[in-house]
């Protein structure tokens, strides 16, 4: 049980659901307590220990369902009749020590799931002599026939498969461990014997065979990799340049854009306490004092905390840097559902708040509108800056970390580094983001000489990778 | 069934696993048990699923704390309170605050009665001292002098400890964990894990009797992994409408049939909609009363739209929801 309990932890992780070791060990203590009788409850009780959260839940159910189905059995009829019935009787008093215990559990057909699993406390025993599968083979026993094809799928490691291509090769060892070469030779005995008819049953029924482990490993495949392909795709897509990201792969790019706003807002989001000079924490003096004699030789203060800090994000959203543009918006949306504080802010020309449109409306529309309503000009920094501090320089304070994404490339307009000094002078940080390399800077109407001296930091940001260390910086440093 | 519990627990008790005559003696009671569990959750008023009574099954079975997470109203701290009734234990509740730290969570000194105790030191201490023969002596005799300043007499335990201290067990609930700091819930860690608590004067008090210990959230901020480690975790939904009709009829008894089932169906309408705040079970069954109050039989759109504000708490959704009423009704009217 244990072995197939662990098949199905990995399962669960191939499935994007976290799980610790010390959840595997509780997920054993799961089972031993519940039984594997009633399925239902089982998946209840697993889904408390293994699955933490709404999204895991989900994944988990999926995950259960797909993994202890074991269906593609039920369906077959019975291959053989029983006109070979001693020649069976014989056989099982053979082999059925092997499996001990096991064919009562499974022996209810209403309960295909359990069965499967009830099969693993017999996977100890031996493996099943060779000439067993013809006989299990004639006799049709699926139950049976089912519990020999995941003890030999154990025994493959099955459960290490990883690529497509190893579809056949664990075909045909899940058949030599089910005892394929004995089944051959009893194929060929029969032949020699002159027994065609009962050589080509059985040949239909190694076939038939054949086919159901090919089944069953396409749907383990399936199980075990689930997400790996994904994984894959996602890793690559964190490393290339943003602009070059193909429209087909934008779903994944959303997903991961959200997974790495989640994951620096759970890493930044602790506050951290100060004290404050001036207050004193009565209550906790005394108490620190009291051993002498209530005499105050320490002092206590009150601390209070700081905020998380305040972003004003500025984004370029004009032709040149759209595609870019997109991610910053998207992270920035998703910033904004987890961070309080964040004021987003977006221009080509004429510059516009987009907070409370992130607010309002779903990811999708927010974008379409923000693009809608602000891209396409022709860009202007000086009159983006403009607008900029009409509308947000009163609320930029000490603790305002402003944040700006462009090229600088202002069609020889004058870049107005005049308001971006105001600005600096103000806030915290201002840190300039630009998605071409650096070497391009200061080209043609790059205008990022002029700018850049009222920037706390300039870099360059290409890929989401980049996107991600800087943000993290930012959070880590604006606390 | 209170005998039923306990009897499993010293079954547990016994070793860390269970040998293998206890795991098949479990293997063929669990569902009965988790069935009995719910059904003794029924009789006292609290309807719940397969599902939820699993969990208080493996919470009290595992020793494990449950972290309860789901929307506002839909039962989470009730199902504490339930859990209390049904073992017989008190319920213990410590609501999470930001800015809740050990001082008010766990234990307290008791300043003034350990300045008295001082004072009443001071006066004794001259019986203490008399004949000591110089310094050294002197301060032998304060050493073996038993010191009670810092001691269990002057704790004054607040719900965290108090849950560790009550000898025959308790059922503790920590509401609303998603309030608290980070701190706090690293700090609750200890707790979570081995049912002990460290008080840096005394060393660690561990729990007399292993409380059954609740967490609830309602998700506003992200729990820690550290802690849903340690946890089993419950989410629970909205219910459906079978459940919901079922829970109505335990709470609110006096509701004639029919208009429970049209009352249920048009808040699992509602709550199909877009809104800020979906109305939870508690909104149904104060909208159940509202209606029996009124004395009404069945729903009528006037009838909805004078009563709509115990369903929907926000002004925005009123309004929103004004132009569909008609069509909510007499599809939870004609719902079967």
């Amino acid at each position: 049980m244990t072995e197939v309990l662990g098949d199905f932890i990995r399962a669960l992780r191939s499935a994007d659901v976290r799980v610790s070791t010390s959840e595997s060990i509780d997920a054993g203590r799961v089972v031993g307590l519940v039984g594997l009788d009633d399925r239902m409850t089982l998946r209840d009780a697993l889904a408390q220990v293994l699955a933490k959260s709404e999204d895991e839940k989900a994944a988990f159910e999926e995950t259960f369902d797909a993994f202890f189905a074991f269906d593609q059995f039920k369906s077959r009829p019975p291959a053989a009749n029983d006109d070979r019935a001693d020649a069976a009787e014989n056989a099982e008093a053979e082999g059925g020590e092997g499996e001990d215990g096991s064919p009562q559990q499974s022996g209810s057909p209403s309960a295909p799931g359990s069965g499967g699993m009830g099969g693993e406390p017999g996977e100890g025993g031996e493996p099943s002599p060779a000439a067993d599968l013809a006989s299990l083979l004639e006799r049709g026993d699926q139950a049976e026939l089912q519990m020999a094809l995941a003890e030999g799928a154990r025994q493959a490691q099955l459960n290490r498969i990883r690529l497509f291509t190893q579809r056949g090769m664990f075909t045909r060892r899940i058949m030599e461990l089910m005892g394929l070469d004995g089944l051959n030779e009893e194929i060929e005995r029969r032949e020699r014997d002159g027994n065609v008819a009962g050589a080509e049953q059985l040949a239909e029924a190694r076939e038939g065979l054949r086919g159901q482990v090919r089944d069953y490993v396409e749907k383990q495949l399936e199980i075990f990799t689930a997400n790996s392909g994904r994984q894959l795709r996602e890793e690559v897509l964190a490393q290339v340049r943003l602009s070059n990201i193909d429209r087909s792969d934008m779903k994944i790019m959303r997903e991961l854009v959200r997974k790495m706003a989640k994951r620096l807002i759970a890493l930044h989001s602790r506050r951290k306490k100060v004290a404050r000079r001036g207050v004193l924490d009565i209550r906790r003096t005394i108490r620190a004092n009291i051993e002498f004699d209530g005499l105050m030789f320490h002092t206590v203060w009150k601390r209070t905390k700081i905020d998380r800090p305040k972003v004003m994000a500025v984004c370029d959203v004009s032709g040149s840097v759209a595609q870019v543009a997109r991610f910053l918006l998207m992270f920035l949306y998703s910033l904004q559902e987890v961070l309080p504080g964040v004021r987003s802010f977006a221009f080509s020309g004429r510059l516009g708040e987009t907070t409370a449109l992130f607010e309002r409306e779903k990811l999708e529309e927010a974008l379409v509108e923000t693009l809608r309503e602000h891209g396409g000009g022709s860009t202007d920094y000086g009159q983006a800056l403009m607008d900029f501090e009409e509308i947000a320089l009163g609320d930029i304070d000490h603790r305002t970390t402003v944040l700006i994404l462009g090229d600088a490339r202002s069609n020889y307009g004058d870049p107005r580094g005049d308001i971006l000094k105001k600005i600096h002078a103000r806030a915290r940080r201002v840190v300039w983001l630009n998605p071409e390399p650096r070497t391009m800077w200061n080209s043609g109407d790059s205008e990022m000489r002029k700018l850049q001296p009222y920037c706390d930091k300039a870099v360059t940001c290409a890929s989401l990778k980049d996107l991600e260390r800087v943000v993290s910086e930012l959070l880590r440093s604006a606390v | 069934m209170l005998g039923c519990l306990n009897e499993n627990h010293t079954i547990q008790g016994r070793g860390g696993f269970p040998s293998l005559d206890d795991r098949l003696s479990n293997e063929k009671n669990a569902p009965a048990e988790i069935e009995a569990v719910r059904k003794g959750f029924e009789t006292r008023g609290y309807i719940c699923n397969a599902h939820i009574a699993t969990s208080i099954f493996l919470a009290e079975r595992l020793q494990k704390p449950l972290l309860v997470e789901g929307p506002p109203g839909v039962g989470k701290t009730e199902l504490a309170k339930a859990t209390a009734e049904l073992v017989g234990k008190p319920l213990i509740r410590l609501q999470c605050y930001e800015g809740l730290d050990e001082a008010k969570a766990l234990y307290e000194w008791k300043y003034g009665k350990q300045l008295l105790y001082t004072q009443v030191l001071k006066e004794k201490l001259g019986d203490l001292m008399a004949g000591a023969n110089g310094l050294k002596e002197s301060m032998t005799r304060l050493h073996d002098f038993d010191d009670t300043f810092f001691s269990e007499e002057f704790l004054e335990p607040r719900p965290l400890l108090k849950a560790l201290w009550q000898p025959g067990g308790a059922v503790l609930l920590i509401d609303e964990i998603d309030k608290s700091d980070d701190e706090f819930e690293a700090f609750l860690l200890e707790l979570l894990s081995d049912y002990q608590i460290s008080v840096p004067e005394l060393g660690t008090i561990k729990a007399r009797t292993t409380p059954i210990v609740f967490l609830t959230s309602n998700n506003t901020r992200e729990i820690g992994d550290a802690l849903k480690r340690r946890c089993l975790h419950l989410y629970i939904p909205f219910p459906d409408t079978d459940l919901e009709q079922r829970i109505i009829r335990s709470r609110v008894p006096e509701v004639e049939e029919e208009l429970r089932r049209q009352l249920v169906a048009f808040v699992q309408g509602l709550r199909a909609l877009d809104l800020k705040k979906l109305p939870a079970v508690s909104e149904t069954i104060d909208w159940a009363r509202t209606l029996v109050l009124l004395h009404a039989r069945e729903l009528d759109a006037d009838l909805v739209r004078n009563t709509l504000n115990v369903l929907l708490k926000f002004q925005d959704d009123i309004d929103n929801v004004d132009g569909e009423i008609n069509a909510l009704v007499t599809k939870a009217v004609q719902a079967r």
